[in-house]
């Protein structure tokens, strides 16, 4: 079982050992749920498991939460604590704590090349010697050290190696055996007595001292009074004591074992981080990444675009010679339109987002854009921390939604939650970008981000109204900006490209095939007469666009292919049907409509179905607002 | 002895007291900010946004927001 501090490449480690399985980013929280495999070792089967990561054993928020209900209930028979060698004073805090849990363990010293960079020699043997565990430098990302690691896991497996017992200052150990002696065996124990005794002390919550109560009074009273005089001693909470006997011990041994050689007064990782975190030009870089983000992604797309579709379309064209006008025609025709699509829209504008993005966040640049959007988001009643959900959401909503599990309060959960449908994902900058970019100009898409971006913060603050609480605040760690490693870039753009080839361009050319059916039995006509109130008398468009609202429900990217088809022309031919204004409408409409299905399936199963119908609401009727004014703007009444 | 936020930056500052509320305390513990530890300010983002201060023992930076910022007291070394 792999188990760190966040950011620290557990998740590397485990995919140089289990092969592509986990998602890696220099991102603290890429891993929010966990990993299980089954790698053959040596002749040998394991079940390996990469956790997300945590800063301690006390959870904080609910990515934490996940780590330690595994540890604890899943007992595992070994496990390997993964930290950065680069910040190893900190890390080895949360060392402390798991080598009071007593289970077999390993020490993986990952980033020695960083922490090496940063002057900070390490020395393994003395540390393993102090710690009475084995010490493994390893460099994850090149992969070094992953076999020494594997060979001193089986052996410390075999022979049931145990860590050592650093015993902290004689008035805690007291406090601790005054707790230990008394617990009843009947006390659903983590771990071992000791473990038991020290949590118990730590979790000063009201939840926990009621449950002390029910259980065994005269337990809660030895832990209460363990407590008080923890707290007297220390004229702090006894919480802080401990957390304090950890950090000292931690910062001992690091200066026991390591060396830090002064260094150059600032690396160059400083000196850039000065200027894109600056507190004025910070913003400027932020707004030229993003401008040149996007601009880059339509000046390698659209051309490439072009040049696809022009066979595609003479294909197109060949087919009523071919098969007639009979109901093959239609369900070929649909299903070159779904592959067509595919090919020549989507892609082209995808995998440079994903590049891109991938990019950005192994960088370590998004969690700089958290602190930069800190203030912004505090206006709209979050704070910098949801900035992660939201970059995530660019991609795709689905682990955006997913992400919301690293902030701490349900209050933020449910608000950011409730705000990522609004955040344009890359099936959406694929409409807006084809659609607004193409026949209207890449200004207006610009602009159409602008407003989207506006729209989100005003909706902010707007349900920050409904949430009277307010948000706890920021705590972030800005992680060491890295040099993105080629093979893990490229592995994150494969996993997200093959999810898209295997689930989504499936339902793409199913969903054009059972549209050009429902055109050859004319049933399209039904839906679109239901729906021509809205499409017609609200927002100004054709009907024929209202049956491609329902695909867009199934993906986003559906309408846009649906939309060609229903409106029975070429992608370059358009314009002869629909004015560029109504093109606008029609893809404001369509951004904010309604969460796809996948969006609304994950926030029901995160937030719970209430919400999931809130969301859905809230998306429709915003959708209909603002598309009823861009209607009133740029078409008329 | 004055709070983060009034602090000069780049500065040796040693941290005197964090307070506020229990949660906010464990998460600062647990990111590795403790009493007693030497960190520097690096920068101070404008509009009351947060702050960001690297601790100099464990060479790790953090960003806090401005209203868990003022809670921490520090002295200020050189």
């Amino acid at each position: 079982m792999f188990i760190g501090q966040p950011n620290c490449g557990k998740s590397t480690l485990f995919n140089s050992i289990a092969g592509l399985k986990a998602v890696t980013s220099n991102f603290p929280g890429t891993t929010v749920k966990h990993t299980h495999s089954k790698v053959n070792v040596q002749g040998r089967l394991f079940n390996i498991i990469d956790l997300p990561g945590t800063y301690s054993l006390n959870p904080a928020d609910e990515a934490e939460k996940v780590a330690l209900t595994h540890l604890f209930i899943e007992k595992p028979d070994l496990v390997i604590n993964v930290v950065d060698a680069s910040i190893l004073g900190r890390s080895l805090e949360m060392t402390m704590e798991l080598m009071e849990l007593d289970y077999p363990m390993v020490l993986a010293l990952n980033m020695m090349d960083l922490a090496e960079k940063k002057g900070i020699d390490i020395d393994p043997e003395k540390l393993e010697k102090k710690l009475g565990i084995p010490v493994i430098p390893t460099v994850a990302s090149h992969g070094k050290g992953v076999k020494q690691l594997l060979d001193e896991t089986i052996f410390c497996l075999d022979e049931g190696l145990k860590p050592q017992q650093l015993s902290w200052s004689k008035d805690v150990e007291d406090q601790i055996k005054y707790v230990q002696e008394v617990i009843p065996d009947e006390f659903k124990k983590v771990a071992n007595d000791r473990f038991t005794a020290i949590k118990s002390i730590e979790l000063d919550r009201l939840s926990f001292n009621r449950m002390l109560d029910e259980i065994s009074p005269s337990l809660k009273q030895r832990i209460m009074e363990a407590r008080r005089r923890l707290r007297n001693g220390h004229g702090v909470p006894a919480y802080e004591v401990i957390a304090a006997e950890r950090h000292h011990l931690a910062h001992k041994l690091f200066e026991d074992c390591c060396c830090v050689t002064r260094r150059k007064k600032s690396s160059l990782s400083e000196r850039i981080d000065d200027v894109i975190m600056h507190p004025f030009w910070g913003y400027f870089i932020l707004m030229g990444v993003f401008l040149s983000f996007f601009s880059i992604i339509f000046l390698v797309a659209s051309p490439v675009e072009e040049w696809l579709l022009g066979p595609l379309t003479m294909l197109r064209e060949s087919l009523p010679d071919l098969l007639g006008s009979g109901g093959l025609f239609y369900v070929a025709d649909g299903i070159i339109q779904g592959i067509a699509g595919g090919i020549a829209i989507v892609l082209p504008y995808f995998i440079p987002l994903l590049i891109l993005m991938s990019l950005l966040e192994d960088i370590g640049y998004l969690s700089r854009v958290g602190f930069l959007m800190d203030t912004l988001m505090h206006k709209i009643g979050l704070h910098g921390k949801s900035v992660t959900p939201f970059m995530l959401g660019l991609g795709c909503n689905v682990p955006a939604v997913v992400s919301t599990r690293i902030l701490e309060s349900r209050r933020d959960k449910i608000m950011t939650t409730l705000l990522i449908p609004f955040i344009p994902c890359s099936a959406r900058t694929t409409i807006i970008l084809a659609l607004v970019a193409f026949y209207l100009g890449p200004v207006w898409a610009v602009g159409f981000y602008f407003f989207n971006m506006l729209l989100v913060a005003v909706l902010g603050r707007a349900l920050s109204l409904f949430f009277k609480r307010p948000s706890p605040g920021l705590i972030l760690e800005i992680p060491s900006l890295k040099i993105p490693s080629l093979p893990n870039m490229m592995r994150k753009v494969y996993f997200q490209l093959k999810s898209f080839i295997e689930f989504a361009w499936p339902l793409l050319i199913a969903g054009s095939m059972v549209l050009g059916l429902l055109q050859f039995f004319h049933i399209d006509r039904m839906i679109n007469t239901v729906l021509s109130p809205v499409m017609q008398h609200v927002l100004g468009l054709p009907e024929e666009l209202g049956v491609t609202l329902i695909f867009g429900f199934l993906r986003k990217e559906l309408s846009l292919i649906m939309m060609l088809q229903a409106l029975g022309v070429h992608y370059d031919q358009i314009l002869s049907v629909v004015s560029p204004q109504q093109i606008m409408v029609f893809t404001v409409f369509l951004n904010f409509f309604i969460p796809c299905l996948s969006t609304v399936a994950i926030i029901w199963k995160e937030i719970g179905r209430k919400w999931a119908l809130v969301s859905i609401a809230l998306n429709t009727s915003v959708a209909l607002v603002i598309s009823f004014i861009a209607r009133l703007i740029f078409i008329g009444i | 002895m004055t709070n983060l936020i009034g602090s000069p930056k780049h500065k040796k500052l040693k941290i005197i007291n964090i307070s506020g509320g229990t949660e906010v305390r464990r998460r600062l513990f647990s990111l590795g900010i403790h009493k007693g530890d030497i960190v520097q300010l690096d920068t101070r983002s404008m509009f009351r946004g947060p702050v960001l201060i690297k601790n100099l023992s464990t060479d790790t930076s953090v960003a806090i927001g401005r209203g868990i910022a003022s809670k921490i007291t520090v002295d200020i070394l050189e």
